[in-house]
Parts: structure tokens; sequence; C-alpha cells
């Protein structure tokens, strides 16, 4: 504070809410607790319940209530600088304008963007097809058309970026899992440092990636400055180059592969009891077939785990793309693309719809993980109960 | 042990509430309102507006002005504050984002301007190009605080050691490219350009427009307005006289220039490129235009308030004041009737040698046009124009057809 008394007057008013949140949510514990305990409820379940309440309020009014609002505001047209929202003519132009695709036939001498034309749909905007991709065949070219490219693109970046990312990322946080279940020395120094990406703030990795991967000045393109001499090559864009966008943020989201992952895989291998390699090695077993047969599946719960967050996390990236900046066309990923929109653009009804077929695709994906779970991961409790019957 | 903790977290609560009663007996009698303003501005600048917000409080016997400075993502937070209705009464915004006055959240201070005979509140001591940036949808909606004219800044030693004469106003664009070209050696580039300076200023200097008077059409695929964007695309990154997109993207934009590896250089008139260690720079109005005007682009930005202020009165005349004290600071202000070589000098002492040629840029300087969807609009012009244009992907024909469709679908209808 400067003293100031003009600055006190401005900030006091924030002390004064804050307080009273605190003050209404200890009465609304209080109030709780008596109703609880007037019912019937014993003193430590409603004690339980009423410590977790001032979480659910704050669950309720800052994640259940804007995600529910999000879902009415993707059904309108609404610009974060007004009032309120206007209703749409057609409910669904936010979904139609994100998803309509149709092939025309290019006629000889025409533009694409005539050949393509309007969305029918009454809408509060022109909305026009334009091109996606165009293919021959036979001796006539036709085009696909999209009324949202832009968007299309984000989703099968996102998707590749996720198909690429999570396998590789699985695959090294195994690798270091086991690692550090060996018998090393120094081993708390060593899973201490390794976990050490969990606690650095995203924005910050990204910046430092940003930097490793710049191309006269970075450290990356200096190490491999000789390779590139080697080979006879430019130096590599990394993130300038629209080819390397994808490998770029691929490489960099493996960062990630250390920290949380790690650790919990590596929990995970301390789990299985030393009998069954015992075992196994009395039957002749190598390490191969230790690792095929014993490892992998008593891990497989902690790998499904971590698969499912994974996926839920590569299609949700965003902090890295923040402070990256890379070309709309060819290296934005959905949630930027979103951000956008809703911000940029002023369409936070369209990013509203976005942001949801971005919600059911990941819903989509997640269970369809869940399904194949059956068939690979392996349930040590579940076994031995089915082994009973 | 837990009784005298209850009380303690008790008493601490009454203290906090304490200063309240107080607080609103004194603001009573001095009749003081608060206001809050905000703007982008880093630490050096926002101590430099501190200052002003001093000098206005302490002359100010209805406000009490209180600076929020929010120096990243200023946009999306001041979004987001005006959607919570926490919003300061006052904020900066710059003209590609004037266009939220159509969004009806900021106040309209035309009733106020018309009675009000001061100076700084007279929309005719504006320079038009500047003044049609809060100038729309049938009100005012700030006063604009600079208008910053792209100039032409020159290496005088490269042009010495090249023979080359300077720069004038009265360089045609073919001289300009000519000279750039002459420039241009193994050591140095006569030019660069990379985007900026922004095309508009080369359509409208050829006799072109981006968006028509009336805000309906974006007309650029008239003849003269395709000779504008063909001369730029003939120039950026075309090695004859300009540095590649690739070295640019090593070496930097404005850097080359100042590590005197570019003759020519387009900023703006407070850049401080001419005062560059171990540089000899000069510094020329732009070349002129079919019309014999040396037709430049203008950066301005505009202080605003909040549709939603408490105060509106009071806080028109923190606009007011803050207006006038800016004028002083910022160059070069706005306003024909400051717009000479003392006023400037007064305001920044450091551009004395180059003074006279900013002075001569000003008359021809123009923002653009302000439109309902002007970032989306920006992002099209771009990406379905200059991109490609720049990159040869079609001629400047098919571009500027295809374009103009895109860019009149976000007009306004």
């Amino acid at each position: 504070m400067t003293g100031d008394p003009g600055a006190f007057a401005t900030y006091y008013p924030t002390l004064l809410r804050y307080i009273a949140v605190a003050v209404g949510l200890a009465a609304l514990m209080f109030g709780v607790y008596r109703l609880l305990r007037r019912l019937g409820v014993k003193r430590e379940p409603a004690t339980g319940f009423v410590l977790v309440l001032p979480w659910i309020v704050g669950f309720l009014a800052f994640v259940l209530f804007p995600i529910g609002l999000s879902f009415y505001l993707s059904f309108t047209e609404y610009n974060v600088l007004w009032d309120k929202p206007r209703s749409l003519e057609d409910p669904l132009f936010n979904y139609k304008r994100a998803l309509s695709v149709k092939i025309v036939e290019l006629p000889e001498g025409q533009r694409p963007l005539q050949a393509l034309g309007v969305l029918e749909s009454p809408s509060p905007e022109t909305v026009r097809f334009r091109e996606l991709d165009r293919f021959r065949w036979g001796n006539k070219t036709y085009l696909i058309g999209a009324t949202d490219p832009f968007f299309l693109k984000a989703v099968w970046l996102t998707l590749r970026y996720a198909l690429f990312s999570i396998p590789l990322g699985l695959v090294g946080a195994l690798g270091v899992a086991l690692l550090l279940n060996q018998k090393v020395r120094w081993v708390g120094f060593w899973r201490t440092l390794y976990y050490l990406p969990a606690v650095l703030p995203a924005a910050a990795v990204a910046l430092l990636w940003f930097w490793l991967f710049a191309p006269t000045s970075g450290l990356i393109n200096s190490l491999l400055k000789p390779v590139y001499q080697l080979l006879d090559m430019q130096p590599l864009g990394w993130f300038t180059d629209k080819d390397l966008v994808l490998p770029s943020f691929v490489i960099m989201g493996l960062w990630g592969v250390f920290g949380a992952n790690t650790v919990i895989l590596l929990a995970g291998l301390k789990n299985i009891p030393a009998e069954l390699y015992e075992a196994a090695a009395i039957d002749g077993a190598g390490n191969w077939m230790k690792f095929r047969h014993i490892t992998i599946p008593m891990l497989s719960p902690a790998l499904f785990y971590n698969l499912v967050t994974g996926t839920i996390a590569a299609l949700q990236i965003f902090t890295q793309q923040a402070f990256i900046p890379t070309n709309r066309d060819d290296g934005w990923f959905v949630n930027w693309f979103v951000y956008n929109e809703a911000f940029n653009f002023g369409r936070m009804g369209y990013a509203s719809a976005l942001g949801w077929m971005l919600t059911l695709l990941i819903v989509l994906l997640t269970l369809l993980i869940f399904r194949s779970s059956s068939a690979w991961v392996f349930y040590e409790g579940m076994r031995r109960d089915r082994g009973k019957g | 042990m837990k009784k005298s903790l209850y009380t303690l977290v008790l008493a601490l609560l009454v203290l906090a509430l304490l200063p309240l009663p107080v607080l609103n007996s004194s603001a009573r009698a001095q009749e003081k309102v608060t206001l809050r303003v905000t703007n982008w501005a880093g630490v050096q600048e926002a101590a430099e507006f501190q200052e002003i917000v001093d000098a206005v409080n302490a002359a100010s016997e209805t406000f009490e002005i209180v600076y929020e400075p929010k120096p990243s993502d200023y946009y999306t937070q001041l979004q987001t504050a005006l959607a919570g209705e926490t919003a300061p009464d006052l904020f900066w915004l710059d003209q590609d984002h004037m266009a939220w006055a159509y969004e009806g959240v900021l106040l309209d201070i035309s009733p106020y301007l018309a009675n009000d005979t001061r100076d700084v509140a007279n929309p005719d001591d504006y320079f038009p190009g500047v003044w049609q940036t809060v100038a729309l949808a049938g009100g005012v909606y700030g006063l604009p605080w600079i208008a910053q004219p792209v100039v032409l800044y020159y290496n005088k030693d490269i042009f010495d050691e090249m023979g080359v004469e300077y720069p004038n106003a009265d360089w045609t664009w073919d001289q300009f490219k000519e000279a750039a070209i002459k420039l241009t050696n193994e050591n140095h580039y006569g030019f660069t350009m990379n985007g900026w300076p922004p095309i508009h200023m080369f359509i409208w200097s050829f006799g072109g427009e981006v968006i028509s008077e009336d805000l309906k059409s974006s007309p650029i695929d008239t003849p003269e307005a395709m000779a504008g964007a063909q001369f730029y695309a003939s120039m950026i990154w075309n090695e004859e006289c300009c540095p590649s997109e690739q070295t640019i993207a090593e070496q930097g934009f404005a850097e080359m220039f100042k590590a005197g590896k570019v003759a020519m250089f387009m900023g703006g008139a407070a850049d401080d490129l001419d005062r560059v260690e171990g540089l000899n720079v000069g510094i020329s109005p732009v070349p002129k235009g079919v019309n014999g005007e040396n037709v430049t682009f203008a950066w301005t930005a505009a202080t605003v308030i909040n549709a939603k202020t408490q105060y509106p009165e009071q806080a028109y005349e923190a606009l007011i004041a803050l207006t006038e004290g800016i004028h002083n600071w910022k160059i070069v202000s706005p306003r024909v009737s400051q717009a000479n070589v003392e006023h400037l000098v007064a305001s920044e002492p450091r551009k004395a040698a180059n003074a006279e040629a900013i002075i001569a840029a000003v008359p021809y300087m123009r923002a653009f046009r302000i439109i309902p969807r002007f970032g989306e609009w920006s992002t099209i012009f771009w990406e379905d124009f200059q991109a490609p244009l720049f990159h040869g992907e079609d001629t400047v024909e098919n571009l500027a057809a295809d374009a103009r469709i895109l860019l009149e679908d976000v007009l306004p209808k």
C-alpha cells in the first residue's frame, strides 16, 4: 500500500467482501451442521460433511455453474461485452457453423469461393464455405468445403498431437519408472530430480522450450549444428516451420513424462509382490518374460490411469500454445482456437459450442479407452475373486 | 486455548471493519469520488503516467483517481472485468479495440463535449484522420491521446557510403524503391518490411481504400488498391532491396536497422531508432503518393469512459484533465493546435533534431476506419490477402477478388 487514502478506499470493499464470504460460509456451515444433527445424522459424518461444504459451494459456483452456463450460451450469440446473450433464430447455428462440410464440383473458370457458396441457415452473420481441400476424380476437380476449416484443422492437429504424444509419453514414463526402481546409489535424489518437472509452472516451462527451440539462438539448434553441417542442411525452423510445429509440440510434451506419471508408475512397480518374480525365476523365466508377463499386467491399472489422464490432458493442450505463437492455418490446437474466438473475435456463444464439442470428443475417446480396458487391464483383486468362484 | 483463538479471530474481524465509517465520513467531508483508471503501461511508463495522475488529483476537488496499470493480458483482463462489471471507470483502448464502442460498453461523451469550450474538448482541434477512431456509431467514445505517424528513419552513413541523396518529402515511391535497391550490397539492405509498415498506407497512398467511408465495402480489388498492394509485395522479402523472411526471423526486424544492416526503416515517430549509440540517423516523411500527399499511417489510442461508471460527470472531467496531461507527455499530440516543433520538443526533448520532419509528416496521417468486427476483419485481411500475396501464392487480382468477398461478409450490413 502506498499510504494513499484513495487506494485504500478502492481496495477496502474487496477486503470487506472477502470477509463477508468467509463469515457467510461459516454461518452456512453452522446452519447445515445444526440441520443435519436435527435430522438425526451422527456427529462425525455431520462434521465431515460440513467441513467439505466450502469446497462444495465453490464447486457449484465456480465449476458447475459455468459449465451449465456455457452449455446454454452455446445455443446463443454472445459477446462478453454485451449485457446478455442474444437468442439465435436457429439454436443449433453455432454447431452447424463449426461442422458443416460439403463437396462440390469446381466448374472451369470459377473461383473456389464462388463455387462453395454460403451456409443456408438463418444466422446473424454470413457464413461462407471455405476450401478445406480439393481432389480430382475423373477429369473434374472437386472441392471439400467447410464453414470453419480452421476449427476442423485444429481438431485434426489436436488428435494427431494426442496420437503421438500419449504413447511416447507412456513408454518414456515407464522407462524412467523402471530405471528409478533399480537399486542405484542416491535413488532418493534421482527420484526428486525426476519429479521436479511436475513442480515447475507450465508457463515458465513453455517459455523455456520456446527459447530452446529458437531457430538461430536456441540451444537445440546450436547442439545440432555439427549434424546440420555433416548433412549439409539448413537448421530446422521448429515452431516457425509449419511442418515441424507438431513434432516440436510433441517433443516439448514429452517433458511431462517425468513428474507425476513416473511417480504413479513407480508406485505401481513397488506394489508388485517380489514372490511373483521369484516364482517366475524358479520356473526359468528370463527378464523379458518377467517384464512381459508380470510387470506389464501388474502395472496395467497404473498404465490405464495414465492413459486416461494423458488423453484428456493432451486434447486440452493450451498453456504451451499461449506462449508459443504459431500460424492459425496449421498450428493451432482446439483450446487455443476456442480462446481466440471468445476473446479476440467476441464470439463467446460460438466458443462455448466449440468447447462442448471438444468435451464430447474427450468423453467419447475416454469411453473407448474404458471399453478397451477389459481386454488389457488386469486387476489383481478381481481375478482372484473370479478364481474363487 | 481454543477459546482464545476464537476471540482473536473475532477481534481481527471487528478491527478490519473499523476503518469503514471513518473513511466514509472523510470522503463525505471532501466530497471527492474515487475513479479507477487503467492502461497497459509497463513500469517506466506507469511511473510517468502516475505523475500525471498525481497532478490531476491535486488539482481536482470533485474526484480522486486511483491508477491500476495492467501491463500483461490487458484486453482479456479488461473484457472479463467489463463482463463482471468490475472494470475501471476510465481505460485506454488502441484503435484496433475502439470497435468496442459498437458493443455498448463505452460512454458517449458527445453531450459533454457540446457544452465544453476547452480546446482539449474541441473535436475540430483533432486531426480528422485520428478523430474518426473515436467518433463512430453516432457518438464520440473517448479522446485520442496520441497520433504517432509512421516516418522514414534513414541511416545517413549508409547513404553517404553509397552516394545516395538523403530522402525528402518530395520522393515518389518509385524513387524510394530505386534508392532501396541502390543501397543494397553484401553488407546492408536498403529497406525492410515484414507486414509492418501496414499495407494500408501503401494502398491509401496509391489512391485506394481498404474500407470505404460508409464502412459498407472493402474495395481492395480496385486498380489503385491493387497497385499499392502490388508495390508492397514487390519489395517485401525481395533481396534486391530488402532482407528475406528468414533473415528477418534470424536477425530481428528493427534490430537490423539498429545494427546498421538496413539503410531505411519505417517506424513510429516516437520510436527510439534515432538515438541508437553510434548510428547517425535522420527522419523524413514517407514518400508521397498519387495525389501528392505523404499519406502515412497513424498509430493512435484513446482514453475512454466505462458506460457503467457510477460517476459519469466526474469521469468526464477526469478524462479531460488526463488527456490534457498526456498531450504534453506523449508524442505526437493528436491536436492541430499542438502540431508544432516547440510543443513536440517540450514533450520529448530527445526528438529535437528530427522534430521538423515529424511535424511535416503529421498533416497526412490516417488511422484505421473502425468497424464492429475489426479484429476478425484484420485477421482475414492478413490471412487471405497479405500473407498469400507476399508469398506469391496467387496473383493480386485473384487474391483481392476473393478477399473482398470474405472481408465484406464481416462488414456491417
